[in-house]
C-alpha cells in the first residue's frame, strides 16, 4: 500500500474567504513561496458564506481533502462571519465523526492576510496528511455505483 | 368525563378556543383527537402512551384556521410550542396549551408559562437511548460509517421523517431545491446519507427530541440517534440546550467571540 | 448555451515561465459553452484590454473569463474593460494563476494542468452569473452629531464647513465637554480655553449647524443615508427664545450648595445654572433633581425675578426627529472617579484628588482662580505627589489598557505645580513614560530637568493620612525596590481613562459594535479607523479609545471627510454583491417561511420583515425575511444558513459555487 500511497496525488479543494486566506494565498505568491500543486482555491466572501453541502459535494466530485480557512477569530472583514462558521463547522464536524465520514481530511485553519508561509505550510501539510490516508474511497463508492449511472 | 376532557369542552362551549387538538384511543394505541365542538371533547386522554407530536398540527392553517387553538400537551408538545413561537410561526397567546399535573387540569396561554413548567421538569435520555448513544459513539469511525451506510441503503425516501417533524415546515425543502439540485432526487446511499445530514443540521438547536422522525420511519433507521448525537455535541460545545425556544437567536446564527474548539488551526 | 470568452495572460514571464498559456487557452477553447479562447502577453495593458473588448463585440460574448493575477489586483480593470464593451461588468471572472498557481508552482505538467482547472472552475461559475447593476441608495445630505465635546465640535465645523447641515445634539447644558474644563494643554501650554471657545462659539453661530444641548438621542432607525433620529430635548424650565442670558436667576437663586460637575465637585452651582461662564448657549438650565420648586412645590424666585418672564416650570421633555444621511459619534470618555482606590484613599481623603480635578484647581476660571489650594483647608500644599497609571494598565483592576494621555497630563501637572508654588516639591509616580508624539518627550524631559520634577519609577502601594499629612508610600524599582516614603500635603491620581457612562446602550441603540471596555469599536483598526461596522455611522476622538486633543480632532476631521465623501456623491452606488431573499408569483410570494433566525446571523441587521398584503384588503398573507440593500455588505452568512435556501447571494451564488466546486474536481 505504501508504494502506492507515495505516487497517490491527492485532490484537494479549499475553500477560504476573500478578506483572509485569499489574499494570504496571494502574499504567498507574492513571495514565491513553493507548494504542492493539489490544492485549488474556490473563493468566498466569507466564511461565513461557505454552505456546509459544498463540503460534501466536494467529497462527492471525488476530492479526497478539503481546506476551510478564513480570518482569525476578531479578524473577519464582516465582524463576525467567522465566528458563525467556527459553530456551523464545530456541529457538522461532530455530525459527520458521528456518521463516520472522516474528518481527518477536512482542515480547518485560520489563515490572515499576512500569513502567506502559514498558507504554503498548511497546503503541504495538507497534502501530506491526505497522502498518507490515501484516497477517499470509502466516500467514492458511495458516491459512483448508483449515483452515477442513474445521472446517465 | 376526565378533567381534561370537562376543561376542552368548557373552551369550546365558552368560545375561548375554535379547536382542541388532543389523543384518543385508537384501534393500535393513541391516535389524534380534533375537538372542535363540546362534546368532541369526551374522548381525550393524555397519558404516557400519547407519543405522537400533534404539535406538528399548529403549523397548518389550512387544519386550524386564524382563530385560537388548545392542544393537550405532553413535553415534546410544549417544547415545540415554546419553538415554534420563537421561530414566529405561532403567535404567544394565540395557543392555549394542556397539561396534566398529577389529575389537575393545568391551562397554560403564554410562552413564558409553558417555559417556567418545562424548566421545572426536564426529560432526561432514556436509558436506552443513552447505552445506544455510547455503544456507537464507541464504535471505531470505519464501523460507525458501516453502520450508518447500512442503515441509509434500507431507506426509500419517503421523507416521512420529514412529514412527522414538527420543526420541518419549510413550504420548500431543500430537497426540492433544483437550482443547484444539492441533493439528488432518488434513493440511494450518497443521497439519502445527504439528506439526513442536512435534516439533521437544520435541526441544529430546534430539535425537541420528541422522536417522532424516527417513530414515522417505516425501515426503522434510528434516525434520533443522529439528533440526540448533535444536541449533545451542542450542549457541550455551546452550552446551549436545543429545543428550548430560544429567542435571542439559532445556535447557528448567533455566537460568542470565545467559543471553545479544538481543531481549527 | 452560453458564449464564453476566455482570456489566458502570460504576465510576461510571471505566469508563462512556468504555465504553458497557449495550452491553458486551447483546452479551454474546448470546454461546453467557450466561444472564443486566447492566450496574450499582457492582458491588462492597452491592447491585452483591447483584444477583450473586440471579443466581446466580434464573437458576442456573454460571458468573460481573465485567467492571470489575482481578481484582489485586477478584477476591476477586467470588468470595467467589459463594460466598455458592453458586457455586463459582473459577467467578468478572474482565474487567479498567477499568485495561486504560477508563482508558488514549478515549471511542469501540473502546475499547467492546476492552472486548466481554475480556468474550467471559473468558466462555470460564469456561465451560472447574472447581469448585476449597481445599487443605487439616496442621500439625505444631513449629519447627526452626537457629542459636543472637541471631537463634535470639530467634526460639525468641517462638515458645516463642506457645505452640508449638521444637527449636534450634547446632553449636557453647554457644548464644550471635557476640554473646557482643562487648565492649560500639553506639549504647548496653550490656556485650554482660549483655544476652545471660540469654535464653540463657531458651532453656535454656523448657518448650517442646528445645535441642541440638554438633548439625548432616543432611538436612530434606518441605515446609511438614510437615518432617522429621533431626539428627546429634556426640559430646561426655559424659554429660550426669551431668555437674554442676563443671569438674574441664577445669582438669586437660593439652592447654591450644589457641586458643580464643571469643577468635578470642587465648587459649587445653584439649582438653576449655566455651567461655566462661556457656556453655548449661554443660557441657564433647572435642574429639577435639586430645584426647590419641583422638589418642595416652594420657592419660584427665578419666575419672579426673570425681566422676560423667560421661567417655564411646567415644560416636559419633548422630542424631534430628524432625517439625517450619517452619523458621528462624538461621546467622549470619563475618568474613573468612584472608589475604585481604596488603597490610595480616594473619597476617604479630601486632598486625593483626581488629575481632572487638579485641572480645575490649575484653571484661571476654577474654583480657587487658578491657585493650587487643597480641598480640604484651602493650604497651598509643599508637598504634592503623581500617581500614574491609577487604574490604567493593571489587569486586576480590570483595565489592561494604557489610558495613554495620564504620562502627558501627569507632567504638565507637575510642571504647572512647579510653576505655582516655586519652592513646592513633587513627585511622580510612573511605571513607563509613554510620550510618542510630536514635542511630548520635550515635555516631559522640561518637567525633570527644567522644572524640577521628582521623578520615581515604581507603583504606590497605599496613601494614608497621619498627623495631617499623606503618607505615600511606594518603591523606586531603578534603585532595586527601595522603599520610598513621602510626607504629601496633596496626592493626585491620573486615574483610567474609561468608556462614558451610557456608551454600551448607545451602541445597541446604533446598532455599533464595542470592546470590551465599552469603547466604540471602529471597522478596522488600521485602515478604517474612523469607521464602524454600521455603514453611515462614524467615529470621532475619545469614544474609540483614550485620545489626546490633537488625535480627537484628526479623527474628528477624519470622520467628518467620510461623511462629507459620502455627501458629495449624488447617491449611493454599492457593489450588488449582497444577499437577497428570493420573490415568486402568487400564492408562494416566497420560499422564505419567515422564522428569522437569520436575522441575528446578519452582522448588519440588514434582515428586515416584509409584510406580504392582500391587495384588496390589505390583509397581511406573509410575514417574510428582506434584505436592506443599503445595509447587507455581502458576507452570505444568512445564505448558508437559510434552511430552505430562500436566501441567495449576488455574485456567488449557490448555484455558481456549487458549479464551481463541481467544475474545479472534473477530471
Amino acid at each position: 500500500m505504501s508504494e502506492t500511497n507515495q505516487e497517490f496525488e491527492p485532490r484537494i479543494v479549499a475553500f477560504v474567504c476573500n478578506w483572509c486566506t485569499y489574499a494570504g494565498a496571494d502574499l504567498a505568491g507574492t513571495s514565491r513561496l513553493k507548494y504542492a500543486t493539489n490544492v485549488k482555491i474556490v473563493r468566498f466572501p466569507c466564511t461565513g458564506r461557505i454552505d456546509f453541502m459544498l463540503l460534501l459535494k466536494a467529497f462527492e466530485e471525488g476530492a479526497d481533502g478539503i481546506i476551510v480557512s478564513g480570518c482569525h477569530p476578531n479578524d473577519c472583514h464582516y465582524t463576525s462571519g467567522n465566528f458563525h462558521a467556527r459553530r456551523r463547522w464545530t456541529v457538522f464536524r461532530g455530525l459527520l465523526d458521528f456518521m463516520g465520514i472522516d474528518v481527518r481530511r477536512i482542515h480547518f485553519t485560520w489563515v490572515s492576510a499576512a500569513e502567506g508561509a502559514k498558507w504554503a505550510d498548511i497546503v503541504n501539510e495538507t497534502v501530506a496528511d491526505i497522502r498518507a490516508l490515501g484516497p477517499y474511497d470509502e466516500y467514492k463508492s458511495i458516491a459512483s455505483n448508483f449515483e452515477k449511472e442513474a445521472a446517465k | 368525563m376526565s378533567k381534561l376532557s370537562e376543561k376542552a369542552a368548557a373552551l369550546l362551549s365558552e368560545g375561548t378556543v375554535g379547536l382542541v387538538i388532543g389523543y384518543e384511543q385508537g384501534t393500535h394505541g393513541t391516535r389524534p383527537k380534533f375537538c372542535r365542538k363540546a362534546e368532541d371533547a369526551a374522548t381525550l386522554i393524555l397519558n404516557d402512551k400519547c407519543l405522537n407530536n400533534i404539535g406538528g398540527y399548529l403549523t397548518k392553517p389550512e387544519l386550524i384556521g386564524s382563530g385560537k387553538v388548545a392542544v393537550t400537551a405532553t413535553l415534546a408538545v410544549m417544547r415545540t410550542v415554546v419553538q415554534l413561537t420563537a421561530e414566529h410561526q405561532l403567535t404567544d397567546g394565540n395557543v392555549i396549551v394542556l397539561a396534566l399535573d398529577g389529575d389537575e387540569v393545568l391551562q397554560m396561554a403564554s410562552i413564558d408559562e409553558i417555559k417556567k413548567w418545562l424548566a421545572a421538569h426536564p426529560e432526561d435520555l432514556s436509558d436506552e437511548n443513552k447505552a445506544l448513544l455510547s455503544k456507537l459513539k464507541a464504535l471505531s469511525r470505519e464501523e460507525r460509517w458501516n453502520f450508518w451506510i447500512n442503515e441509509m441503503n434500507k431507506c426509500i425516501k419517503c421523507y416521512a421523517c420529514r412529514a412527522s417533524c414538527p420543526l420541518c415546515y419549510c413550504n420548500r425543502c431543500i430537497v426540492e431545491v433544483n437550482c443547484p439540485q444539492w441533493i439528488k432526487p432518488w434513493a440511494a446511499p450518497l443521497s439519502n446519507m445527504e439528506w439526513q445530514i442536512n435534516r439533521v443540521m437544520h435541526m441544529a438547536g430546534r430539535c425537541v427530541g420528541c422522536g417522532a422522525c424516527d417513530r414515522a420511519c417505516p425501515v426503522h433507521i434510528p434516525l434520533r440517534l443522529l439528533t440526540i448525537s448533535m444536541a449533545g455535541d451542542i450542549k457541550e460545545a455551546f452550552g446551549v440546550a436545543s429545543g428550548t425556544g430560544n429567542i435571542d437567536g439559532n445556535v447557528l446564527s448567533s455566537f460568542k467571540p470565545d467559543d471553545k474548539e479544538n481543531f481549527i488551526h | 448555451m452560453s458564449k464564453i470568452g476566455v482570456f489566458v495572460c502570460h504576465c510576461g514571464e510571471n505566469i508563462a515561465a512556468t504555465v504553458d498559456c497557449e495550452k491553458v487557452a486551447n483546452t479551454a477553447a474546448k470546454f461546453d459553452g467557450v466561444e472564443f479562447a486566447t492566450d496574450y502577453k499582457y492582458m491588462c495593458s492597452d491592447p491585452g484590454q483591447n483584444l477583450i473588448k473586440n471579443a466581446i463585440k466580434e464573437h458576442h460574448l456573454d460571458g468573460v473569463v481573465v485567467a492571470s493575477c489575482s481578481p484582489r489586483m485586477h478584477e476591476p480593470t477586467f470588468r470595467k474593460a467589459c463594460s466598455e464593451a458592453g458586457l455586463n461588468p459582473f459577467m467578468c471572472e478572474v482565474a487567479n494563476i498567477r499568485e495561486h498557481c504560477s508563482w508558488v508552482h514549478e515549471k511542469g505538467d501540473a502546475t499547467t494542468q492546476k492552472a486548466i482547472d481554475i480556468v474550467r472552475g471559473l468558466v462555470e461559475k460564469v456561465s451560472r452569473d447574472h447581469p448585476l447593476e449597481s445599487i443605487h441608495v439616496p442621500i439625505t445630505k444631513k449629519a447627526l452629531v452626537i457629542g459636543g465635546g472637541i471631537a463634535g465640535i470639530q467634526a460639525s465645523l468641517d462638515i458645516a464647513n463642506a457645505g452640508h447641515k449638521v444637527i449636534l445634539i450634547e446632553r449636557d447644558p453647554s457644548i464644550g465637554g471635557h476640554m473646557s474644563q482643562l487648565s492649560e494643554t500639553f506639549p504647548t501650554l496653550d490656556c485650554s480655553q482660549c483655544i476652545l471657545t471660540p469654535r464653540m462659539v463657531e458651532v453656535a453661530q454656523h448657518p448650517n449647524i442646528t445645535l441642541y444641548t440638554y438633548a439625548e438621542l432616543e432611538k436612530l432607525e434606518g441605515f446609511i443615508g438614510n437615518f432617522k433620529a429621533t431626539i428627546r430635548l429634556k426640559a430646561k424650565s426655559i424659554d429660550e427664545d426669551v431668555c437674554t442670558g442676563c443671569g438674574t436667576c441664577t445669582t438669586k437663586c437660593p439652592t447654591k450648595k450644589i457641586p458643580s460637575e464643571f469643577n468635578q465637585g470642587l465648587g459649587n452651582r445653584t439649582a438653576i445654572y449655566v455651567p461655566f461662564p462661556q457656556a453655548v448657549p449661554n443660557k441657564p438650565v433647572i435642574d429639577k433633581d435639586h430645584c426647590l420648586h419641583y422638589q418642595k412645590g416652594v420657592c419660584g424666585l427665578c419666575e419672579k425675578v426673570c425681566p422676560t418672564h423667560a421661567i417655564h416650570f411646567g415644560q416636559d421633555d419633548s422630542f424631534i426627529t430628524e432625517d439625517v444621511g450619517a452619523v458621528v459619534l462624538a461621546t467622549g470618555f470619563n475618568v474613573l472617579n468612584t472608589d475604585f482606590f481604596p488603597e490610595y484613599g480616594y473619597g476617604k481623603y479630601k486632598d486625593v484628588i483626581t488629575g481632572l480635578q487638579f485641572e480645575r484647581l490649575a484653571s484661571a476660571s476654577g474654583p480657587t482662580s487658578g491657585e493650587i489650594r487643597r480641598p480640604s483647608d484651602g493650604k497651598i500644599p509643599q508637598k504634592i505627589v503623581f500617581i500614574a497609571c491609577a487604574g490604567s494598565r493593571d489587569p486586576a483592576k480590570g483595565i489592561p489598557y494604557c489610558s495613554k494621555i495620564c504620562c502627558m497630563y501627569t507632567a504638565k501637572h507637575a510642571m504647572l505645580y512647579q510653576h505655582k508654588v516655586h519652592d513646592g516639591e513633587s513627585t511622580v509616580f510612573y511605571m513607563d513614560i509613554r510620550a510618542a508624539g510630536k514635542n511630548y518627550e520635550e515635555f516631559v524631559r522640561r518637567a525633570i530637568e527644567e522644572d524640577g520634577v521628582n521623578y520615581v519609577r515604581g507603583r504606590v502601594a497605599r496613601v494614608y493620612e497621619k498627623d495631617g499629612k499623606l503618607i505615600v508610600k511606594g518603591v523606586d524599582t531603578l534603585l532595586g525596590a527601595k522603599p520610598v516614603e513621602i510626607e504629601a500635603d496633596m496626592v493626585v491620581l491620573a486615574t483610567a481613562g474609561v468608556a462614558n457612562a451610557g456608551a454600551e446602550e448607545l451602541a445597541q441603540k446604533l446598532h455599533v459594535s464595542y470592546d470590551p471596555y465599552h469603547f466604540f469599536a471602529e471597522a478596522h483598526p488600521k485602515l478604517r479607523p474612523v469607521e464602524t461596522n454600521t455603514a453611515g455611522i462614524y467615529l470621532a476622538g475619545a469614544c474609540q479609545a483614550p485620545k489626546d486633543i490633537p488625535d480627537t480632532v484628526a479623527a474628528a476631521s477624519g470622520a467628518a471627510v467620510k461623511v462629507a465623501g459620502l455627501f458629495s456623491q449624488p447617491d449611493l452606488v454599492r457593489e450588488p454583491i449582497i444577499a437577497k431573499v428570493n420573490r415568486m408569483p402568487p400564492p408562494v410570494f416566497s420560499t422564505c417561511v419567515g422564522c428569522f433566525m437569520c436575522e441575528t446571523a446578519c452582522p448588519y441587521n440588514a434582515i428586515e420583515r416584509e409584510e406580504i398584503k392582500d391587495r384588496r384588503s390589505g390583509k397581511v398573507i406573509k410575514t417574510i425575511a428582506k434584505v436592506n440593500p443599503g445595509l447587507c455588505q455581502g458576507c452570505g452568512t444568512c445564505v448558508s444558513f437559510c434552511r430552505s435556501k430562500s436566501i441567495d447571494m449576488q455574485g456567488f451564488s449557490n448555484e455558481e459555487m456549487f458549479a464551481e466546486v463541481q467544475a474545479l474536481l472534473e477530471d
